[in-house]
């Protein structure tokens, strides 16, 4: 019983913090508020008996992820410009376009979802995951490495203005 | 036990929260954000059916999601920090060159 509430507070806190993120015009605040749902969303995991998982969400989307984009916006000082307002034709559309595609989501899954939960405990600690992660998944976890490589050669490469304007002058 | 599908319903009100963002939104870092809600809805959908059938898979599936969030995370802001540089605005509607 106690799970249950637990899971209602805990979903109305990733639902009004992640509806925050689209509608305040401030992006600090935004990015804040995104990190507030991701700290929901690892009490979700906590319920979904993937502890690890919750954990991991914490270091790494909230605690890194999330960093990273504050770190931008201010870097680029974007919390003194304001946005601006958007098109009401493409509000209109957008807001009737995701109503109706949200809508259509939760009518599917309400009709073919799954209802029955099967027996026994779900073990997923550390040891079953690293276990799994590297006997079956050697290759793409090996494969994830190299794409993070890449991934901050590119960065590098993008966020630096003088090798920029070096490639420009030469083609 | 909470059942799966609330779970899932939860996921889709999120997921639909970010397509009304992407949508909606004309500030480049606050769409990149209305993004990453959506991978975190779907990596939510993961462990639910993870549980759901007892297969570890879906969890270590989410950890690849997060590992290319962050790939994706890094180039996206460095591609918005140059486009900021040369056009002083992350509007995306001024961003309509592949080259400038």
């Amino acid at each position: 019983m106690i799970s249950f509430i637990i899971f209602f507070f805990f979903a109305a806190v990733a639902v009004i913090f992640a509806a925050m993120v689209v509608l305040h015009r401030n992006p600090v605040v935004g990015a804040l508020s995104l990190v507030a749902s991701f700290f929901a969303l690892a009490v979700m995991y906590v319920l979904l008996e993937a502890p690890f998982l919750a954990a991991l969400q914490v270091i790494v989307y909230a605690g890194a992820i999330m960093v990273l984009f504050l770190f931008v916006i201010m870097l680029l000082n974007l919390q003194h410009q304001a946005e601006p307002h958007t098109r009401p034709v493409q509000q209109f559309l957008g807001y009737t376009t995701s109503a109706a595609f949200g809508l259509a989501l939760i009518y599917y899954l309400a009709k073919y979802g799954v209802t029955k939960l099967p027996d026994g405990p779900f073990v997923s600690d550390a040891r079953t995951i690293g276990i799994g992660m590297f006997q079956a998944y050697i290759f793409p976890f090996e494969m994830v490495s190299i794409l993070l490589l890449a991934a901050i050669v590119g960065a590098l490469l993008l966020s630096n203005r003088s090798g920029l304007a070096k490639d420009e002058e030469t083609s | 036990m909470i059942p799966t599908h609330w779970f899932l319903i939860l996921s889709a009100i999120l997921f639909t929260i970010g397509v009304c963002g992407v949508l909606t939104r004309r500030n480049g870092i606050t769409i990149f954000m209305c993004i990453e809600l959506m991978v975190n809805a779907v990596n939510l959908t993961f462990v639910a059916y993870a549980r759901q059938f007892h297969q570890i898979h879906g969890l270590l599936f989410v950890f690849f999601v997060m590992a290319i969030a962050a790939a994706e995370a890094a180039v996206g802001l460095a591609i918005f920090i140059s486009l900021f540089h040369h056009r002083h605005t992350i509007d995306v509607d001024e961003a309509n060159l592949m080259r400038w």
